[in-house]
């Protein structure tokens, strides 16, 4: 479960979040959209603990997550498989290290395991053939494919986060990702997807938050959206108009 | 105005945990020695033939004039001494270190402020990873390691040079420059001498690491750091080998 209550953040002078209080629960699939920089990445940055709130509260399970040191979010941390906007390969290693970077970090596994965890990994998102290319070989689509394989190295996550994991991919590898991050959440873990493409949202949320000058303007289901009168919000439904 | 005097003062605090907790980060778990080899590699066998070439051409410049000078005075004799002080001392250390920085510590300056755009911190932080003690720690062993090394190195470069144009240009005897320089060796500038990299290492690391953590905002970010992280090593180095320099002359009881 995660809280919101009333939080407020700005990067020095410039305020981002003005009073947001919502409440997703871990088997939740929600999308939360919003214009660029109005502070859907933040959001996330927020939920595990990178950056601090100005005022007001964020609980995960019940913790208020605000309160605690680098050294004691680490538990908060692991309940969460985050995939950032840009992928956030380390350009430095090979997707194999990318993939292999908790496991070596965290277990003691043997070299030849940690291959054989990797390629299954890699398996899942559908690209075993690229274990040894470079982050910088890589095509957008495959590069979040990787991201989203790194995630899912370590432990098994409560909940997934994703930072526009569609964004600027074409319309098939937007899909296939799509497909991807629901085949993820089948079992009910759920996630919160951050985006800009309502097509995308649709695909693969329930729930819907719409972000507007550092507030929430809409929370509400797909029937709920449908609905909505808000005026960006009609705008962002705009796009849907368009059927061949 | 006394909000610019609270963000200097808060990132000097930010600066000096950095420093502090980069340099303890040497004796607490986890250890990445990988990372360190990695970090040590770049840093000297990379900066290796520069500072090679860089202190051939110091020494044999510094003994071309001090020749050229004592010549004119009858003094020739006391090249070999005059330029082993001077190298020792004081040119070998400030030079290497400055080699050193505007090759490594632009190097690491540039790297994690890409990381940082590229939210490669924000993963490593996501993942559990402390990245003072992943980045930085090994970055300033590193430098604490590769900076005396490549400065003694130096220093025996500069003195060959020295030692080229002393005999060769200037016709001097070589048993005289030698000997001269082999009583200069001595613990006083030996020691001056090589305290001097370790800090002037120190500072490059800390300095550059921190420039590249705290970058902001795209390629003219990087460009900003990447620029104050050199800089301003370089004026930390001269003037704390001013200081340096003023406190070994009294601790090793010279007069002036
Ligand atoms: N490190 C930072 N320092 C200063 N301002 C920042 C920083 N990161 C983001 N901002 C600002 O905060 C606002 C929200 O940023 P955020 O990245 O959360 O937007 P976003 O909704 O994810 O946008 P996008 O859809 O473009 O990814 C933006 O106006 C941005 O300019
Ligand atoms: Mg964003």
């Amino acid at each position: 479960m995660i809280v919101f209550e009333d939080v407020y953040f700005s990067y020095g002078t410039r305020s981002v979040l003005k009073g947001l209080t919502f409440k997703v629960k871990e088997s939740e699939r929600v999308a939360i959209l919003g214009g660029s920089g109005e502070g859907k990445t933040t959001i996330l940055k927020l939920i595990v603990g990178l950056l601090k709130p100005d005022s007001g509260r964020i609980l995960i399970d019940g913790e208020d997550i605000t309160l605690k040191e680098e050294d004691e979010l680490m538990d908060i941390r692991k309940k969460f498989s985050i995939v950032f906007q840009d992928g956030a390969l380390f350009d430095s290693l090979n997707v194999k290290e990318n993939v292999a970077f908790c496991l070596r970090e965290y277990t003691k596994m043997s070299e030849e395991e940690i291959e054989q965890k990797v390629r299954e990994l890699l398996r899942i998102v559908g690209i075993e053939e690229a274990i040894y290319y470079m982050p910088d070989e890589l095509s957008g689509g495959m590069h979040r494919r990787v991201a989203i394989a790194r995630s899912l190295a370590v432990t098994k996550p409560k909940m997934f986060l994703y930072d526009e994991a569609t964004t600027g991919l074409d319309p098939i590898n937007a899909e296939n990702i799509c497909q991807l991050i629901n085949e993820l959440s089948k079992d009910g873990t759920g996630h919160i997807i951050v985006t800009h493409k309502l097509v995308d949202a649709l695909r693969v949320a329930e729930r819907f938050i719409f972000l507007k000058d550092g507030r929430i303007v809409f929370d509400g289901n797909i029937v709920e959206l449908k609905e909505s009168q808000y005026p960006d919000l009609v705008i962002f439904k705009k796009e849907l108009q368009y059927v061949i | 105005m006394v909000e610019r005097i609270k963000r200097l003062i808060s990132d000097l605090q930010d600066f000096y945990l950095l420093a502090f907790n980069g340099l303890m980060g040497i004796f607490r778990r986890p250890f990445y020695l990988k990372d360190t080899i990695e970090q040590m590699d770049y840093a000297g066998a990379g900066s290796l033939l520069i500072v090679l070439i860089v202190s051939l051409f110091i020494g044999m410049a510094l003994s071309l004039q001090l020749s050229a000078e004592l010549a004119s005075l009858g003094l020739k004799m006391y090249t070999g001494k005059i330029v082993g002080i001077a190298v020792i001392r004081e040119v070998g250390p400030v030079t290497v270190a400055l080699v050193y920085c505007g090759r490594v510590g632009a190097g690491m300056a540039s790297e994690l402020g890409s990381m940082v755009i590229g939210h490669q911190i924000d993963s490593l932080r996501v993942f559990g990873v402390d990245p003072i003690k992943k980045l930085v720690t090994p970055r300033i062993l590193s430098s604490l390691i590769i900076l005396p090394a490549l400065t003694t190195i130096g220093d025996a470069i500069a003195l060959l040079g020295g030692y080229y144009v002393a005999v060769f240009v200037s016709n001097q005897s070589g048993y005289v420059y030698w000997s001269s320089i082999r009583d200069i060796l001595d613990f006083e500038n030996v020691f001056s001498g090589s305290v001097k990299p370790f800090i002037f290492g120190f500072i490059i690391a800390t300095v550059s690491c921190y420039m590249g953590l705290t970058t902001k905002g795209g390629a003219k970010g990087l460009r900003r750091s990447t620029t104050n992280a050199v800089v301003l090593s370089i004026i930390l180095i001269i003037i704390s080998d001013f200081m340096l320099t003023r406190i070994l002359l009294y601790v090793l009881g010279f007069t002036l």
